[in-house]
C-alpha cells in the first residue's frame, strides 16, 4: 500500500473549476475530478474542444487554482514549480524570438544564475535529444513550425522537471511533421524517464501515444469519465489489428461521454 | 511544350539582359527619386503662374538657401533645432519608457493614470507654449520642456501597448522556468516590448518637430521656426520655402539615421 502511494507523481481529489464569482450558483468548468497518474507513465487527456482539458492541465501546471478540492504533485524537489514542465499549444506565442534557439532553450538556466559555460553545455545536450543539431545559432522565426516545436521542447526539458505537461503540442504540424514529432516524443519519454501528460482531441493521437487514457466528457461540469489503459508495446504501429482494436474501443466511449 | 535546344558557347542573352534592365529600374523606383522629381515639376509649373514673392520656384529656394547658408546662420539655426529636438526627445524617452513599463506591468497604476493620459495626450503641445514660458522662462528649457511632453505620450502609449500585447504563453512559460517579477520584466517584457518603444521613439520624433518649430516661431531669437517666421517681416517667401525643405529634411535624416542605427543594434527584436 505504502509503496504505490509513493510512486504517485500526480493526484487529484474531487477537482473543481469555476471561473465565476458567483458563489451562490456557479457553472463548473471541471467538477467532481478525479485523477492519479504514476510516476513515469505517459498518460493523455482526451477530449473534445472546450471540455477543460487544458484548463486541467493548467492546473496541474499551477497556472491556475482549482476552486474545489485538492491537487497533490510529488516531486523530489523543493519548489515545486520546478518539477513540472510545460509545452504549449503555439510555439510562436511561447518562445522567445529576440533569442536563438541556443538561448531560448538555456533560458531557465540562466534564470536560475547558472554560468554561461555550464548553460551552453546542458543546451548542447538537449539541442542533440531533440535533433536540433546545427540550429544553435538560428532565431526561432527561422525554423518550421516542427522544429519550432522541437526547441520549445528542449527548452522544457533543459530544466529537468520530472513532470511534463503538453497542451496539444502538434495540433498546429502537418501530418507528416506530426507523426515525426510523435515518434520523437516516444524516444525522449523512454530516454529521459519522465512523467508525461499529454493533452488531445485525437484519438490515433492518444492510442499511438498513451499507455493511460483519460477520457473527459463535454463540458460544463466535466471530468474524467473513465481511463483506459493501452496495453500496446512501442514503437505503435497505427495500421494493425490491435491499433484498430483500441480506436474502435476508445471511439465508442468517446461517443458515450460526449454526445 | 517546346525545349528550345543551345548550341555550345551559346547563350541566354535576351534573359539576361531583361533581368539587368528590371533590376536598374527596381533600385531607381526604390530610391524614391522618381517622386522628388515629380514634386519639383510640379513647384517649378506653379511657380510660373505665378509671383516669386507669393510662390518662388525652386531655383529662386536654392538662391535664397545660399544666400542664409552663406555666413552660417542658416546652419547655426538648424544646430539649435537640431539640439532642442534631440535634448527634448532623449529626455522624453528616458522618462516614457519606464513609466510606460510601469503602467503595463502595475493594473493599479495603470487604473489611476490610464484616463488622465487620455485626457491630456489630446492638448497639443503648442497650447502649452505660453504657460512653458510662464514657468520656464524664455530660455531653452522651456522649448525643451515642450518637446518632452510633445515625446511623452507617444512613447508612453507604444510602451504600454507592447506590453500589454505580450503573449502570455510567454509570461507563462517564463515564471514556470523560474524567473521572478524582476527577472521577467527585464528578460521578457523590455525585450517584447522594444519593438513598440521603437516605433513610439519614431513617431515622437514627428511631434517633436512640429513642438520645435511652433516654440521657436513664438519664444526664441534663432532656429528654423524662427527664421521661417521673421521672414515674413522682410517679404521673403524664398527663406520660408528654405526654412520647409530644411525641415523636412533634418527630420528624414534623423529618421533614417535612427531607424538604420535600429535595425544594426536591435535586429533581434525585429524593429522595423
Amino acid at each position: 500500500m505504502l509503496n504505490t502511494i509513493t510512486e504517485e507523481a500526480i493526484v487529484i481529489k474531487n477537482g473543481a473549476k469555476t471561473f465565476q464569482t458567483d458563489i451562490e450558483n456557479p457553472t463548473y468548468v471541471l467538477k467532481n475530478v478525479d485523477l492519479s497518474i504514476k510516476k513515469g507513465e505517459f498518460y493523455v487527456l482526451l477530449g473534445p474542444s472546450g471540455c477543460g482539458k487544458s484548463t486541467l492541465l493548467n492546473i496541474i501546471a499551477g497556472f491556475l487554482d482549482l476552486s474545489v478540492g485538492e491537487l497533490q504533485i510529488v516531486t523530489s524537489r523543493e519548489e515545486n514549480r520546478d518539477g513540472r514542465g510545460f509545452v504549449f499549444q503555439s510555439a510562436d506565442s511561447a518562445l522567445f524570438p529576440w533569442l536563438t534557439v541556443e538561448e531560448n532553450i538555456s533560458f531557465g538556466l540562466k534564470m536560475k544564475n547558472v554560468p554561461a559555460e555550464k548553460r551552453k553545455k546542458v543546451a548542447n545536450t538537449f539541442i542533440k535529444l531533440t535533433g536540433l543539431l546545427g540550429h544553435a545559432k538560428k532565431f526561432p522565426d527561422n525554423l518550421s513550425g516542427g522544429m519550432k516545436q522541437r526547441v520549445q521542447l528542449a527548452r522544457v526539458l533543459a530544466n529537468e522537471p520530472e513532470i511534463l505537461l503538453m497542451d496539444e503540442p502538434f495540433g498546429a504540424l502537418d501530418a507528416m511533421t506530426r507523426r515525426t514529432m510523435q515518434n520523437e516524443l516516444i524516444r525522449i519519454w523512454k530516454e529521459t524517464n519522465k512523467t508525461v501528460i499529454f493533452v488531445t482531441h485525437d484519438i490515433q493521437e492518444a492510442i499511438l501515444l498513451g499507455q493511460k487514457i483519460g477520457i473527459m466528457s463535454v463540458g460544463p461540469n466535466s471530468r474524467i469519465e473513465t481511463t483506459y489503459d493501452v496495453n500496446l508495446p512501442y514503437p505503435r504501429d497505427i495500421t494493425s489489428v490491435d491499433f484498430n482494436n483500441h480506436y474502435k474501443q476508445v471511439q465508442t466511449h468517446f461517443e458515450d461521454f460526449t454526445i | 511544350m517546346t525545349t528550345i535546344e543551345l548550341k555550345k558557347g551559346q547563350q541566354v542573352a535576351p534573359v539576361a539582359n531583361v533581368k539587368k534592365k528590371s533590376r536598374i529600374g527596381k533600385l531607381i523606383l526604390q530610391s524614391g527619386i522618381i517622386g522628388w522629381l515629380f514634386i519639383l515639376l510640379v513647384w517649378q509649373i506653379a511657380s510660373m503662374f505665378s509671383e516669386p514673392m507669393f510662390l518662388p520656384s525652386p531655383y529662386l529656394t536654392l538662391i535664397g538657401a545660399i544666400e542664409i547658408a552663406s555666413d552660417g546662420t542658416l546652419f547655426l539655426y538648424m544646430g539649435y533645432s537640431f539640439l532642442r529636438v534631440l535634448a527634448g526627445w532623449t529626455l522624453g524617452l528616458l522618462i516614457a519608457v519606464p513609466f510606460g513599463l510601469l503602467i503595463g506591468t502595475n493594473k493599479f497604476v495603470r487604473a489611476l493614470f490610464e484616463p488622465v493620459i487620455n485626457f491630456v495626450r489630446f492638448i497639443p503641445p503648442l497650447a502649452f507654449i505660453t504657460l512653458f514660458m510662464l514657468w520656464f522662462g524664455i530660455g531653452e528649457q522651456s522649448k525643451v520642456f515642450l518637446i518632452v511632453y510633445a515625446t511623452f505620450f507617444v512613447i508612453t502609449i507604444n510602451t504600454l501597448t507592447g506590453v500589454l500585447s505580450i503573449s502570455n504563453d510567454k509570461l507563462l512559460s517564463a515564471k514556470s522556468m523560474g524567473a521572478s517579477k524582476f527577472q521577467m520584466l527585464i528578460y521578457v517584457v523590455i525585450p517584447a516590448t522594444i519593438p513598440y518603444i521603437f516605433t513610439g521613439a519614431k513617431l515622437a520624433m514627428g511631434s517633436s518637430f512640429m513642438a520645435i518649430v511652433g516654440a521657436e516661431m513664438v519664444a526664441a531669437n534663432e532656429g528654423i521656426g524662427f527664421m521661417i517666421w521673421n521672414a515674413r517681416l522682410y517679404f521673403k517667401t524664398d527663406w520660408i520655402f528654405v526654412g520647409l525643405v530644411v525641415l523636412g529634411l533634418m527630420g528624414f535624416i534623423m529618421d533614417r539615421i535612427f531607424a538604420y542605427t535600429g535595425r544594426k543594434l536591435l535586429g533581434r527584436y525585429k524593429v522595423v
